[in-house]
């Protein structure tokens, strides 16, 4: 293409250390606890009591009613402690003893197919966290000509996708061979930035007798993973609001979704655990560590060592979308990819000062949007005004990824702004 | 382990260390070669008009603040950047006094009284020169640097000199060579003569991503080429462009984030249109210089251009309405 458009994108530090660190699987913590609700869509409801015993794998949340849930597996084996609409707390007996029962499940149609997804309680992990089976539900409507398999990995600090690229490429085969019989798609496209060489050669000699595949380098620059510009990066295809991707005959994918999903297959062994790349200023050994989901934060950081200095700010996921914890009691939940302590030093608050106007965050979000105009929406009392400004400006569009808040040199806290729009339009809309 | 109080503040958690005191930095080092440049052309007049508008440029802004209860706004650097480019835009005949009424002109009625930095609709530099253009007569008076002598407007400068439109003015040798054009040795503002400083400046604000460097050169070029056209003379066209207060105009006051249009799109298209306006001022009223007066009619237009040139998204539901 002559005029093909360049999404706008930021050069943010990689801070990549624990790239070529190989995953370690840690001792089992205490207890873990599960919250009912670490996949959008309806929470999930506990069907164990407290006393229960429970093995690693087994059910102990089934989906809740309603647009679209996922079920909730035990992730160590031990005794349920605590049992509240929120969430499930297991008591660990150390032995991480898988459920007997377990077996690989049938996969011979697509039914098959789904009825696994939606059973094995994975979601996606790129960080929507959105119920597997929800994603593939669509094969029964749509062709899908290209499935996209984002192993693009572009938050800072983030490395457990290399990982799964480096140590797990068999499940990633075999996930994509389940995916060819079920969606039959021509081209399953691989898309890894050109930081991760490693996970790009280790994957194109995996699948270099397999024209099917392309492992595509892509550039390594923020947010290359975000579904539209990943999309427009490796299809040149853009999704419009209100339109899902997949009628356009695509789907996307994250790689470390796609193993898991082919180990659940293989094994039965749902989503049970987590690599996580545990790093930051703050960190003492930063490594990747394979722990089960409902471990603590606190326990995680202690299996890298601790702090070597104490945590400002300690981070669910990357610096660029991650969400601030206010507690390490909090759980690794679904789609933690992360788990980022930034020191005092780095954790200061910047007072922001006046909009200069300058532009920089509206020359910098990949989607083109207006950060100044939704913020001037925001200050508007007259709510039937502020809404139709919201709405021209397409503030719903916005995907939080950052870049009009990282290249401020206000400091305006613009992404707290657009998220504070889209909740009022939902408000609206209800 | 023990309790740690951690911050839980919006996503991102890293920013790329700009901030709006080192992007006004960043413009003040700009200005640095065109500052020297003054002095050593104009002598030391120039010096103590640029002390003069910069001081008292932070003097109002500080007062402003003190009497209005406002959180002190002068470590923004913002006031000193305004105090420069007045002062580089003046003549050596403009007395010391009058530089400290159009700079208190600049920051108080221009850009305080609208609420302070990022409020202001027009840029507080050049409405100031607008002001003192109409206020005293010694802004219209310019001293030739090499002859040392006053002279008035309307012979002394090369600006003036094309006034007339009429080629025969590139024959008769009462314009400056180019080099002279370029270096600055002749009559005008004490900011403006020197091309080659002013380049630097601009080069230096695209190097370090304050400005897009095709936006001061959309300026320039819809003026040159629009002289070229109406004049069918590309020397003709040269001078109209080396001369004047178009450089420091295009490089420093078009450029003005404030109050320019918000996206890429949008400044080009306002830097056309200032072009434009340069072109009729110069060509067809009696004024000899346009540039103040396209960029001060250009800040009015600017939400009008913002509407204009609004950004489409990316997969908006908007899209093609």
């Amino acid at each position: 293409m002559l005029f093909k458009r360049k999404i706008s994108a930021v050069h943010v530090p990689h801070c990549k250390a624990t790239q070529d660190m190989h995953s370690e699987i840690v001792a089992p913590p205490e207890s873990v606890t599960l919250p009912m609700s670490m996949h959008s869509g309806v929470p999930a409801v506990p069907v164990v009591s407290v006393g229960d015993h429970v093995y690693l794998g087994q059910l102990i949340a089934k989906e809740g009613e309603g647009r679209v849930s996922s079920p909730i597996h035990a992730s160590v084996s031990g005794t349920v402690s605590a049992v509240s609409e929120k969430s499930v707390s297991i008591k660990s007996d150390g032995k991480m003893e898988k459920d007997p029962e377990m077996k690989a499940p049938k996969l011979e149609t697509l039914d098959d197919f789904l009825d696994g997804c939606r059973r094995s309680g994975i979601v996606g992990l790129g960080g929507a966290a959105y119920p597997l089976h929800g994603k593939w539900e669509a094969l029964r409507k749509n062709k899908i000509e290209t499935i996209l398999i984002n192993g693009a990995e572009c938050e800072p600090y983030c490395t457990a996708d290399n990982r799964t690229m480096v140590e797990d490429a068999e499940h990633i085969k075999q996930g994509i061979e389940i995916l060819k019989r079920f969606a039959g798609s021509k081209e399953y496209v691989i898309g890894i930035e050109e930081n991760k060489p490693e996970a790009i050669a280790h994957l194109t000699e995996v699948f270099k007798d397999d024209p099917a595949v392309i492992v595509k380098p892509l550039k390594s620059v923020y947010p290359q993973g975000a579904k539209q510009v990943l999309l427009w990066n490796a299809t040149g295809k853009v999704v419009a609001a209100g339109q899902r991707l997949a009628s356009l005959g695509v789907i996307i994918t994250n790689v470390t979704t796609l193993a898991k999903m082919a180990r659940f297959f293989e094994t039965g062994m749902p989503l049970v655990d987590k690599c996580i790349s545990v790093d930051g200023s703050a960190v003492k050994n930063p490594k990747n560590i394979i722990v089960p989901i409902g471990t603590s934060m606190e326990y995680c950081f202690e299996q890298c060592g601790g702090f070597k200095t104490q945590p400002g700010r300690v981070l669910d996921g990357g610096p660029m979308m991650g969400r601030a914890v206010a507690s390490l009691d909090e759980p690794v939940v679904k789609a933690t990819s992360a788990l980022v302590a930034m020191d005092l030093k780095d954790s200061v608050v910047i007072e922001p000062t006046a909009c200069l106007h300058c532009g920089k965050c509206v020359e910098a979000c990949p989607l083109n949007l207006n950060p100044v105009e939704f913020a001037r929406a925001l200050d508007i009392d007259d709510e039937d005004e502020r809404e139709a400004i919201l709405k021209k400006e397409d503030v719903a569009q916005c995907m939080e990824c950052g870049c009009c808040a990282y290249v401020c040199p206000a400091h305006r806290p613009l992404v707290a702004n657009n998220r504070a729009g889209k909740k009022f339009m939902r408000g609206r809309r209800k | 382990m023990e309790h740690y109080d951690l911050i839980t503040v919006s996503s991102p958690h890293f920013h790329d260390n700009s901030s709006s005191r080192g992007i006004m930095l960043d413009v003040i080092l700009a200005l640095l070669p065109a500052v020297g440049a003054s002095i050593y052309i104009f002598g030391i007049k120039a010096l103590w008009l640029i002390l003069t508008c910069v001081a008292s440029c932070v003097a109002s802004e500080w007062i402003f603040d003190l009497c209005t209860k406002k959180k002190e706004t002068i470590g923004d650097l913002s006031a000193v950047v305004t105090g420069v480019l007045l002062a580089l835009n003046l003549g050596t005949e403009v007395s010391l006094y009058e530089a400290v009424i159009g700079s208190v002109f600049a920051i108080v009625f221009v850009k305080c009284i609208f609420g302070g930095l990022g409020k202001n609709f027009a840029n507080p530099a050049i409405t100031a020169r607008v002001f003192m253009l109409i206020a005293f007569g010694s802004v219209t008076s310019f001293v030739n640097p090499q002859l040392r002598t006053v002279e008035i407007a309307s012979s002394a400068t090369p600006l003036a000199n094309l006034a007339s439109h009429s080629l025969d003015v590139l024959s008769s040798g009462v314009l400056p060579p180019i080099k002279d054009m370029l270096f600055g040795f002749h009559g005008g503002t004490i900011g403006e003569t020197c091309i080659i400083a002013l380049v630097i400046g601009w080069i230096y604000l695209s190097a370090k991503k304050v400005i897009k460097w095709y936006v001061p050169a959309s300026f320039i070029a819809t003026v040159y080429v629009l002289f070229l056209v109406a004049t069918g003379s590309p020397l003709f066209a040269l001078y109209e462009i080396l001369s004047g207060g178009l450089f420091l105009g295009a490089i420093f006051m078009a450029t003005d984030y404030v109050t320019t249009p918000i996206t890429v799109k949008g400044k080009v298209v306002f830097c056309v249109c200032c072009g434009v306006i340069t072109f009729i001022i110069r060509r067809f009223c009696s004024l000899p210089e346009g540039v103040s007066f396209s960029i001060l009619i250009m800040n009015i237009l600017t939400p009008f251009i913002e509407k204009l040139t609004h950004n489409v998204p990316l997969g908006g539901s908007n899209n093609g309405k």
